[in-house]
Formats: C-alpha cells, sequence, structure tokens
C-alpha cells in the first residue's frame, strides 16, 4: 500500500450504516411497512453519501484506512480504501441504492428478511471493496454468499429453490476452494497476504508450481462468482428466479466481486510483472474469450428475458477478466471501467425486465409483443442499454469495446478484437430482436387493419419503478460522453492504470 | 500468590464434595437441589476467572498436594491452556447445568434427580481434575470417575435405548481404561516416575524405547476411545442421542475435547518433542485414522434422519480436525487443535441444547419435522444457525479461526492431503447443516406442526444456548485474545 | 532367554490377552464383564510385578529395616486405588445388566444388538407423531 495511508473512521461507518436498515426492520412494529422500509432505502442513500464523502481525498490521491481487528502479524481485518477499492463501491452503493427504492415498490412479500438480507449483503459487499488484504476480503466474500442466498430464494416457488441449491452447491464450494488458495497465499507468500501496488508475490519467494497452483486456485474461487465458464452454471437459474432488484444486483454487483478479486489477484497480488513471468494469464484470456462467445451464442436461444440477460452477464463480465488479462494500459482501463459500465447497463436491462414483469405478468420474449407502446419509458431506456451493451456510441459500452480494442492492439494480440467484434455481433443478434418486437410488432398486427397503437405516456409503472430505470439509462450515456468528469470511472480507473503501466 | 496458590485444588474438589454432599441435601429438600448443584461449578468458575489474571510469570503454577514434594507426591500443574480448558469446562457445565433444570423432567423421573446433579458435579469436578493433574496416575483416577459418572448419565433416563446405549459405552470404555492403565504401567517400568513433568525429562534418556512406545501406542488407544477418534467411535453416536441433551452438550462437548487434550499432553508433555522418534510413526497412523474420522463422521451425518445422531456423527467428525491439528506437529496445527476444543465446545453445546430445546417443547426428534421452525422457534432456530456456521467454518465465527490454523498447520510438503480433507471436510459439514437449517428457514412447515406465534423454549434453556452461540461469534471476532497465547503455548510444547 | 527370565510379565499380559478375547468374543454378558475383570487383573499383576525384589521385605518400617530392601510400594498403592476403580466398574455395569435384563430379557449381546436394529427405526420414526 501507498505510504501514506491516512486514518479514517469513513470506510468502517460506510460498511456499517447499511445495519441501520437491519435495526430498523427488526425493531419497528408490524404496522408500519411504509415507514420502515423508507427508512431502509434512507440507510442506504445514507452508506452512498458516505461513500461519497471520501470522493474527493480518494481524488487527491489519498487512501483511508482502519484496523478491524487483528489476529497475528500477518493475519489482520483491515480496510484500506484505495482508488481501485473506491471505485468499486462507489458504483456498488450507487446501484444498491437504487436497488433498494426499486424494491420498495417492487417486493410484496417477506419484505422483512429481503430488506434485511439487502442491507446485509452491501455491508459485507462494501467490506469486500474496502479490503485492504485477502484475509479480510475472504471473510466478506464467503459472509457475502449467505447473505445472497435468501435474495434469490425471495420467490420461494420450486424454481427459486432449486436455483438457491445450485447457488449454494457452486458457491461454498468456491469458498472452499478460496479458502485453500488463502492458505496457500499466506503460506508461500512469507505471511502477507496484504495487496501492493506492484503486487506481492514474487518468484523468490515460491516455486513456479507453488504460484501457479495459488493462481489458478485463486481463478477457480473467484471464477464460479464471475461466471467465468464452465463454472457459470448457477448464474441461468438464479438471475430469473430472484427478483428483479436482486437480479440486477446480481448481475452489477455480486458478480464483480469475483471479478474484482481476481482483479486483485492480478494486479495487487501478483502484479503485472509475474503474470507475464509465469504465463498464467494466457489461460485467463482465452477462459474469458471462450466464455464470452459461448455465453452470447447461449443468449441467442433464451426466450425468456431474464435469462437472456443472464447469458449476457456472464458474457459481459468475461470482458473485465479478457481486459484485466490483457495486461496492457488499455486493456486494463477499458476492463475495469466495464465494471461500472455493464452495472449500469445491465443494472437497468434488468430493472426494465422487472417493470415488464410487474406490469404485463411477461417472462418471455415472444410475448413482449407491442410493450413499447404500453411501457414507453421503460422500453426507451431498454432499448437505450441495448444499443449501448452493442457498443454503439455515444455509451458506456462504446468506451469499453473501443478502449478494450486498443488494449488488444497494445498486447499484439489482434484475435482479441476479432472476438470483441464477433461478441458485438451476438450483442445485437439477440438484442436488436427484443427492440425489434417491442416497438416494430404489436398484437394484431398480422391482421390487415391492424394499426399501429399509440404510445401511452402516462400510465407506465409505479415512479419508484421508473425513477431508477431512467436514473441509469441517462447515466449510460451521460458518462459516455463527458467521460473525465471526476468521480465517472475514467477519472478513478486511469488514476489505478497508470500506476500499473506507467 | 498467597490464597490464589490453592484456587486449582479448590475448583478441583468444591465440585466433587458438593457431589458427595448433595445426596443429602436431596433427601431433605428435592426442590433446592438444581440450585445447590449449581452453586460448587460457579465458584470454579469464579477461581478460575480469577485466576486467569494472577498466573505467575513462570507460566505455570504448580502446586503440591499434601505438601509433598514431586516426583513422590501429587503434582498439580496448571499453564495457561491448561486453566483455559478449566474454565472452558466450567462455563459449559454450568450453562449445561441451567439448561437441565427445566429440561431434565422430560427425560429423567423426579427420582433420579438428585442423582443426575450429583453425576452432573462429579463428572465436571473430574473434568477440572483430569485437565489440571500433573501426575500421570492421577489421569487415569480422574478418568475413571469420569467415565462412571458419564456411563451412568447416559443411562438415567432408565428406558431401553439409554441403558442398551450406556453398556455399550462401558463395553468400550472399561476396555479402554485398563488399557490406559497397562500404558502408566509401561511407562512406570521404563523410567520409574509418575509425574509428567519428570517423565518427560526421562523418556528422552530410558533406554526402553520400545516398551515407551508400546507405551504410547496404548496411550492413543486408551484415550482414542475416550475422545471418539475413528475406528474406536462406535459407542459415540448411540450415546451422545441417547443421552439427555443437557448430558450430550457435555459429551460431545467437552468429554472427547478433554480427552483429545489428554493424547495432546501426553504426546508433547511427557514424549516430548526430543522423542520425536518414539511418537512419530504412531502419530502418522493417528493422521490417518483421524482423516479417515472427518471423512467418516461427515458423510455419516449426512445420511442421518435423527437430529442429535447427525450431531453426534458431527462431532466424530471435528474429532478428526482436532487429531489432524496435533498429529501435524507444527505451532499453528496444535494451536488450531486447540482453539478448535474451544470452538467446537462451544457450538457442539450448543447445537445439542438447540435440539433439547426442539425436544422440550415440541418433542420432535428427526431432521424431518423441523421444517419451517423457525415461526415457533426463532431463537432456538437462530442460536442454531450461528452455530452450525462455525461448524461449518465460516467466517466470523471462531470455527473459521480454528479451521484456518489447522489448515495452515498441515500445509508441507507431506501433509497438504490432511490440509484437502480438512477442506472436504468443511464441505461435508456445509451440506448437514445447511440442510437443517433451509428446512428450519425456509421450507414451510407441514400441517399444524409449528405453531405461527413465537412460542420458544423457556428463557432458562435459552440463555446458555444464546450465551453458547454468541461465544462462537465472540472467539471469532476477537479471536486475537486468545490466539497469541495459544500460539506462543503451542510452540513452546514443539 | 528374556521371555523366561520375564515370566511375570509375559503371564501378565497372557491374561490379558485370555481377558480381551473374553470381551470381544464372548456373547453373554457376564462372561464379558468377567473377562474384563480378567484384565483388571492382569493389569494389577504385572504392576505388583514390577515391583518384585527377590528377598525383599514388606515396604513397612519396622524392626530395623532397610529401604534397600523393601520391595517397591508405589505399585502396591497404585494398584490399591486401581482394585477400587475396578470394583466401581463392575459394580456400574452389573446394576446396567441388571436393568438390561429387566428391560429386554436376554443377556445375549447379539440379541440386544439386533433388537436394536428392528427398533431403532421405529423408535427414531417416532418424530412429529409420537
Amino acid at each position: 500500500m501507498p505510504e501514506k495511508s491516512t486514518f479514517s473512521v469513513i470506510p468502517l461507518l460506510a460498511m456499517l450504516l447499511p445495519w441501520i436498515s437491519l435495526v430498523v426492520i427488526l425493531a419497528m412494529p408490524k404496522k408500519s411497512r411504509r415507514l420502515r422500509l423508507w427508512l431502509c432505502f434512507l440507510g442506504s442513500l445514507a452508506a452512498f453519501g458516505v461513500v461519497l464523502v471520501m470522493l474527493p481525498g480518494i481524488l487527491d490521491g489519498n487512501t483511508y484506512t482502519i484496523k478491524l481487528a487483528g489476529l497475528v502479524e500477518g493475519l489482520e481485518m483491515r480496510f484500506t480504501v484505495d482508488t481501485l477499492g473506491y471505485y468499486f463501491a462507489l458504483i456498488l452503493a450507487f446501484l444498491w441504492m437504487l436497488a433498494t427504492l426499486y424494491s420498495i415498490s417492487y417486493i410484496d412479500h417477506k419484505e422483512n428478511r429481503f430488506f434485511a438480507f439487502m442491507a446485509l449483503c452491501e455491508s459485507f459487499l462494501l467490506g469486500c471493496a474496502f479490503a485492504a488484504n485477502m484475509f479480510t476480503y475472504f471473510i466478506f466474500y464467503e459472509m457475502m454468499t449467505f447473505g445472497s442466498y435468501p435474495l434469490i430464494i425471495h420467490e420461494e416457488t420450486t424454481l427459486a429453490r432449486r436455483a438457491g441449491y445450485k447457488y449454494l452447491v457452486y458457491a461454498v464450494s468456491a469458498g472452499t476452494v478460496l479458502f485453500f488458495s488463502v492458505v496457500a497465499h499466506y503460506f508461500w507468500g512469507g505471511g502477507n497476504l496484504g495487496f501492493q501496488e506492484y503486487g506481492v508475490l514474487s518468484l523468490e519467494m515460491a516455486s513456479r508450481a507453488a504460484l501457479m497452483t495459488i493462481f489458478f486456485t485463486y481463478l477457480a474461487g473467484f471464477g464460479v462468482k464471475a461466471a467465468i465458464m464452465p463454472l457459470h452454471g448457477w448464474v441461468p437459474d438464479a438471475h430469473p428466479a430472484a427478483p428483479s432488484p436482486a437480479s440486477a444486483l446480481l448481475s452489477g454487483v455480486i458478480l464483480k466481486a469475483g471479478a474484482f478479486g481476481i482483479i486483485r489477484v492480478v494486479f495487487n497480488v501478483f502484479g503485472v510483472d509475474l503474470m507475464r513471468e509465469l504465463g498464467v494469464f494466457i489461460v485467463l484470456a482465452v477462459l474469458a474469450c471462450i466464455t464470452i462467445v459461448v455465453a452470447s451464442i447461449f443468449a441467442l436461444t433464451q426466450d425468456n428475458l431474464k435469462r437472456r440477460l443472464a447469458y449476457s452477464s456472464i458474457g459481459q463480465v468475461s470482458y473485465i477478466i479478457l481486459g484485466v488479462a490483457m495486461l496492457t494500459h488499455d486493456g486494463a482501463l477499458g476492463g475495469v471501467m466495464h465494471l461500472t459500465h455493464h452495472a449500469l447497463m445491465k443494472g437497468c436491462l434488468f430493472l426494465c425486465a422487472g417493470i415488464i414483469l410487474v406490469k404485463t405478468g411477461k417472462k418471455n420474449i415472444s410475448e413482449m409483443k407491442g410493450i413499447g407502446y404500453k411501457l414507453p419509458i421503460t422500453m426507451i431506456c431498454f432499448s437505450a442499454c441495448a444499443l449501448a451493451m452493442m457498443g454503439t456510441p455515444p455509451s458506456v459500452g462504446f468506451i469499453t469495446k473501443w478502449l478494450l480494442g486498443n488494449g488488444s492492439l497494445e498486447a499484439g494480440l489482434p484475435v482479441y478484437i476479432v472476438i470483441l467484434l464477433t461478441s458485438a455481433l451476438l450483442n445485437a443478434a439477440y438484442f436488436l430482436p427484443i427492440i425489434y418486437i417491442a416497438f416494430f410488432r404489436w398484437d394484431g398486427d398480422e391482421e390487415e387493419k391492424g394499426h399501429r397503437p399509440k404510445l401511452v405516456f402516462g400510465k407506465e409503472a409505479d415512479h419508484k419503478l421508473v425513477v431508477p430505470v431512467v436514473i441509469l439509462a441517462v447515466l449510460v450515456v451521460i458518462v459516455g460522453i463527458w467521460v473525465t468528469v471526476p468521480g465517472f470511472p475514467y477519472s478513478l480507473v486511469s488514476r489505478v492504470v497508470n500506476v500499473i503501466f506507467p | 500468590m498467597g490464597a490464589y496458590r490453592h484456587f486449582p485444588i479448590f475448583m478441583i474438589t468444591i465440585p466433587l464434595v458438593g457431589a458427595v454432599l448433595l445426596p443429602f441435601l436431596g433427601y431433605l429438600r428435592q426442590k433446592w437441589v438444581p440450585w445447590a448443584a449449581a452453586i460448587p461449578l460457579v465458584s470454579s468458575t469464579i477461581l478460575g476467572s480469577l485466576l486467569m489474571g494472577r498466573m505467575p510469570a513462570g507460566g505455570y503454577l504448580s502446586y503440591h498436594m499434601g505438601n509433598w514434594d514431586p516426583p513422590f507426591g501429587i503434582e498439580i500443574r496448571v499453564d495457561y491452556v491448561g486453566l483455559f480448558l478449566m474454565l472452558i469446562v466450567c462455563g459449559i457445565a454450568l450453562l449445561a447445568l441451567f439448561f437441565s433444570r427445566l429440561y431434565i423432567f422430560k427425560e429423567v423421573s423426579g427420582g433420579r434427580l438428585t442423582a443426575y446433579y450429583v453425576l452432573f458435579l462429579l463428572l465436571s469436578g473430574a473434568m477440572l481434575g483430569f485437565v489440571a493433574t500433573g501426575d500421570i496416575f492421577n489421569l487415569f483416577v480422574f478418568m475413571e470417575i469420569l467415565a462412571l459418572s458419564s456411563y451412568a448419565l447416559v443411562a438415567i433416563a432408565g428406558n431401553r435405548n439409554a441403558v442398551r446405549a450406556a453398556f455399550k459405552y462401558l463395553l468400550m470404555g472399561a476396555p479402554s481404561s485398563i488399557i490406559v492403565l497397562l500404558a502408566i504401567g509401561f511407562l512406570y517400568s521404563a523410567t520409574g516416575t509418575l509425574n509428567m513433568a519428570d517423565l518427560s525429562a526421562r523418556v528422552a534418556e530410558s533406554g526402553y524405547t520400545e516398551v515407551l512406545m508400546v507405551a504410547f501406542i496404548l496411550f492413543v488407544i486408551g484415550f482414542g476411545v475416550k475422545a471418539a477418534l475413528f475406528p474406536l467411535h462406535m459407542w459415540l453416536p448411540d450415546a451422545h442421542s441417547i443421552a439427555p441433551s443437557p448430558i450430550s452438550a457435555i459429551l460431545s462437548g467437552l468429554l472427547v475435547e478433554v480427552s483429545a487434550f489428554a493424547v495432546l499432553r501426553i504426546t508433547f508433555s511427557v514424549f516430548t518433542a526430543g522423542a520425536t522418534n518414539l511418537v512419530g510413526g504412531t502419530l502418522d497412523a493417528v493422521s490417518v485414522f483421524a482423516a479417515a474420522a472427518v471423512l467418516y463422521g461427515g458423510i455419516m451425518a449426512i445420511l442421518q434422519k435423527d437430529l442429535k445422531m447427525m450431531i453426534a456423527y458431527s462431532t466424530i467428525s471435528h474429532v478428526g480436525y482436532i487429531f489432524l491439528g496435533i498429529t501435524a506437529f507444527t505451532a499453528e496445527g496444535v494451536a488450531g487443535a486447540m482453539y478448535h476444543m474451544l470452538d467446537h465446545g462451544l457450538a457442539k453445546a450448543c447445537l445439542f441444547l438447540c435440539a433439547g430445546s426442539f425436544i422440550y417443547v415440541k418433542g420432535y426428534r428427526r431432521i424431518e419435522d423441523l421444517k419451517g421452525a423457525w415461526r415457533q422457534m426463532p431463537w432456538t432456530c437462530f442460536a442454531f444457525a450461528l452455530a452450525s456456521i462455525s461448524v461449518i467454518g465460516i467466517p466470523p465465527t471462531a470455527g473459521f479461526i480454528s479451521k484456518w490454523y489447522l489448515v495452515y498447520g498441515n500445509f508441507s510438503r507431506d501433509r497438504w492431503p490432511y490440509a484437502l480433507i480438512l477442506l472436504l471436510g468443511s464441505i461435508l459439514a456445509a451440506v448437514y447443516c445447511l440442510r437443517v437449517i433451509y428446512y428450519m428457514f425456509f421450507q414451510p412447515g407441514k400441517e399444524g406442526a409449528w405453531e405461527t406465534v413465537s412460542k420458544d423454549a423457556p428463557s432458562s434453556m435459552l440463555a446458555p444456548i444464546w450465551i453458547l452461540s454468541a461465544g462462537t461469534l465472540f472467539f471469532g471476532l476477537f479471536s486475537s485474545l486468545l490466539i497469541p497465547s495459544l500460539l506462543r503455548a503451542a510452540k513452546f510444547l514443539l | 532367554m528374556r521371555l523366561f527370565h520375564n515370566y511375570h510379565y509375559v503371564a501378565a499380559m497372557l491374561l490379558f490377552c485370555i481377558g480381551l478375547y473374553t470381551v470381544i468374543v464372548r456373547r453373554n454378558i457376564i462372561k464379558k464383564l468377567i473377562g474384563l475383570n480378567i484384565m483388571e487383573t492382569a493389569v494389577f499383576f504385572f504392576y505388583i510385578s514390577l515391583g518384585y525384589m527377590d528377598n525383599g521385605i514388606a515396604p513397612i518400617r519396622v524392626g530395623g529395616a532397610q529401604p534397600g530392601q523393601m520391595v517397591n510400594p508405589i505399585p502396591q498403592a497404585l494398584i490399591l486405588t486401581g482394585i477400587v476403580v475396578a470394583v466401581s466398574v463392575t459394580a456400574l455395569a452389573l446394576s446396567l445388566v441388571i436393568l438390561l435384563y429387566r428391560q429386554y430379557g436376554t443377556l445375549d449381546v447379539d440379541h440386544l444388538m439386533r433388537q436394536e436394529e428392528d427398533e431403532g427405526e421405529g423408535e427414531k420414526g417416532k418424530g412429529a407423531e409420537g
């Protein structure tokens, strides 16, 4: 960690604020549902606010640290907010806040459990983002697994239960593998689990075989959450089963926790040079490419909207992994920025899917003829995000693709560009039909006399559902245009990447 | 130092004396018996806590019985680890005692009430003596008191199953005691002393290596039966599941731990690291059995339908953990094993008491019947969930910390398979524990099986459950209180 | 040659094995208990013979007896304790046997085990219905 790290209680405060929601839920009487839920929203808003407070300091280059508990030398639970961790925390808190607002209107039964675990999950994820070493990261990562389970299983249908069960099987196994990797890391890393800017491990510390074991077990452990094939099996079941705000968070944040873990491992534990020496980045890149392409192909075959979006997420998260695996400046920049970009885009898409479900009860794309006319705002935002996913300028999706393309040129491996183009094509192939069916088909368009329905703007869904959708869609475009605004991804990530790749 | 010098012996004798006096009180006023039984344990706990802060600089407290100097007299030798273990014993026994006050009417007929408390105090006092003693024959004596009271306590319900389980236990436990006695005999014949500190010096010099090796093997077998190390575990599932729940809590939570601790002491304090050639081969064999225990216990636990049987098999698995830590022969491994004794004691006792709570309120013993339990019994269910999380080894509970050190301690060139087996055991634990949690929280109950209002167990039963459960969390978050001293102690032992 | 020289140890071990065999193999519970007692006796024998000295005298300080000539008293003290323990174990075991006989009507271990399996399922099956 950089030498000057100022002590600050703010990270701890940010992590603990969601617990207020928990307390509120437990303490408040049964009757005041509205009040309870709005207080929960306030809790997440406050968490976002506190995270935001650190922004100026981070932009100045400070880092904040606070030690939570120390076990023995080298094994301590510590928060250190560096630029990378802050970046993750920012999008995490932001998306969570919007999802909580959305949930107030969306969730109609067993809200207590849902909001309680949402809050807990946010808290644990903030803990992950702020973690100063692998030990802390692992602890919060594990807790987050169990915190997110009730969110997936919320509807308690057979589908949800099966999805939850699959999730647990994957996640618990991953957790065990990760435990092994952290212990191995501790053992061979000389008792130091911290993150450092240029990586901690080196060939002086341990043999090639040992280092590669550590890397691959980390890859397996984090890869399950990051949905790298073939460890992605839980994702397509979990997303449709979970309620839409939870799916949005799942895709937008929880999958990213796995990806973030890999980012930390590659940059802050192994370091770029060691990665090049060991040559494992090739495996990472290959897996990422396979995932990108195969996931997109699968997405084509899905009729259930949320399943299609889920497969899309699997592919998109691998963009991040690919960017990281390129080991170049622009590649890393694009990959890490995609963490936020995808969160914005996919979050919006899932929330739209939720509105569609609430208002029309439709799950499958083939049934969604002409909903653009019934739910115009929703579908316009959907289309905007879908176009962004395809990489259309001027959106964040375009920025990602551009940077990744640049990165692959820098790496001297134009094959990545081929992959990116293929993926873009496939993205178009599975997103455009949705937009088409929504706006260019309508009930009764087969008949001779069928005429296009009018756009009805007034009777959209409850504003708590629509506002987050619109905010996200607007951001998708704005962040794509005014890229260099401080606080937006570029300002933060470029700092990180410029240090690693001078 | 003054009065504190005498504390250890008081900690041991007060419960024993109390056990002797209790029948008279029971004859006069049976209603007072539970409260009277608590007094010795409370005083032992208080004495122990007071002593904790006043340990002398040398790191251990040595008390010579009757002022006969060792090696001729019996020495009570308490160091940090020993005192720590004694406090655990006092604490968990006290909590189980409070739990028993209301529970015991479920399983034991009124006439046997006094007997129950007498045996309980005998058991506790004997465990304290077992941990504290510095003389190996004294160890045997306390072990016998321990064993006898536990045989009787398993049988106390008086019904067919209880008597049969107790007899099965006795049939394996009594020969094991004789084996220990024989081992002590061998040890004495080879070294000429019975004092453990003296033994450690003489073992290194003695020329009778075969005798000592056989003695060690016999010790491992003898205490291994008591600690239910695979394949000497056959008595445990029946005994622990059929005994009254607070007794199961003590048996699983304390007795097996203390027996494993005896093996630890014998290995490290008596047959010190200098004599590794004596113990090495046996310890390798023990490692294999311990690994088998982890897997066997885990798999059998998954297959069980009765809740207490499942918890009992889980104990077998965790005993394997402890032994894998001991045989790792590294400071981290041993520290992990000792910390695991703490956290397994707390967690397992909590699990058994929760099972008792379910039996008390509803009479349900099967896991199937726990579906949807949390509506009526949320406190019990949450405590069970927390304790299970410690059993699986998920942060931030104490189980995670001990698992960390156990795995780390086994992370050397020739022991990595054991590290992997520990992790595998953790996955197995996740399967059987999460299944119960899933049933409790996420499955709807059968019609009429549970009421919708919260009507949990009485507070005298919930309080111990929650203290134990919170303890697993506390010792996970604040493990820094104990781990450094345990590591130091472990390094010293090695 | 050493084997003959240490004949007392050999005898003790032989007795121990006989006892262990009885405990494990015999079906009748009383016989198992007798085997247990034989094992215990064997160990006592072993201990006492540890302290034996040729031409040794009883370890009582009377009439100018020299400590160097006495047999070792420590094993004897240990065995006194051991005998007490053995008696208690036997007493407890026998009371359990009485209870067993009252409940099951048989002293045959195999029958007991079989009964256990038969009713094991039934007993534990009585959850919600019971």
